[in-house]
């Protein structure tokens, strides 16, 4: 079948999602860093005000964990790449609402 | 560019350069955290802890270099918008080596709520003990100033 030359490939992104998933970057307590610099990381790496960092520094601290970002695993690596340069613990996980 | 220059007393700091440099150096080749990207191939976990500890590296070089000959004259070390966000993350990166190799017997709980008896701490852990402070006193102080250190004079 001879294919169309002036068609091309459209990138659909409900399609990747369904493809491919929601994952989520998780911060994890540690007990050595400072509050106020894991409020800075977050207002830097992910550009939230003082009160959306200060809310998620405080589920860090609190409940030992905060979902910080959920999306596509490529920009969640990517995330997780530069927490991990500013020395956050941080990991990727399968968003189980994005996932089927 | 806007520089904050800081007077420390060499007496107080001089004797922990030595415990920095320590940790320092082992931290050449190792990472401050350990490393946990969940399910990546080899070749992608190995770039990324290569990257990491690359860029682990020039943060503590810059780190070093706040204690040059002013330093050792006058006790000054200056920050700038150059220097401010290296040395505020090599802070990190030697306070969490500390802790894991030479803070081992205090607890989680002491180390977040502060209350640690200095003077009960025996040599070198006391040496140690107040290194991990500086260290957070020089990150605190860096980050009340990180919003104007990017501002030109």
């Amino acid at each position: 079948m001879a294919t169309n030359p002036h068609t091309s490939p459209v990138a659909h992104p409900e399609t990747e999602l369904e493809l491919h998933g929601l994952w989520r970057v998780v911060v994890l307590n540690d007990p050595v860093n400072l509050m106020s610099y894991v409020v800075v990381v977050f207002r830097k790496v992910f550009g939230f005000d003082e009160e959306t960092a200060r809310k998620h520094m405080m589920e860090v601290h609190e409940q030992g964990r905060s979902v910080v970002w959920t999306g596509l695993r490529e920009k969640a690596e990517a995330y997780t790449f530069t927490l991990h340069q500013w020395h956050l613990t941080a990991v990727i996980e399968p968003d189980e609402a994005g996932h089927r | 560019m806007k520089r904050i220059e800081v007077r420390l007393n060499l007496e107080v700091v001089a004797p922990l350069l030595d415990a920095i440099k320590e940790v320092s150096d082992v931290l050449q080749g190792k990472l401050a955290a350990p490393l946990d990207i969940g399910e990546v191939d080899v070749d992608m976990r190995e770039f990324w802890r290569d990257e990491l500890i690359g860029s682990q590296n020039g943060d503590i070089a810059k780190l070093l270099a706040l204690f040059n000959k002013e330093f050792f004259s006058n006790g000054v070390i200056a920050f700038d918008a150059e220097n401010a966000e290296p040395v505020v993350r090599a802070c990190s990166a030697v306070r969490l080596r500390l802790r894991e190799e030479n803070l081992k017997s205090v607890t989680d709980e002491d180390l977040e709520t502060g209350k640690v008896e200095i003077d009960q701490l025996a040599e070198p852990m006391k040496k140690f003990f107040m290194c991990y402070l500086f260290l957070a006193s020089i990150q605190e102080l860096i980050i009340q100033h990180l919003d104007t250190l990017g501002e030109e004079e």
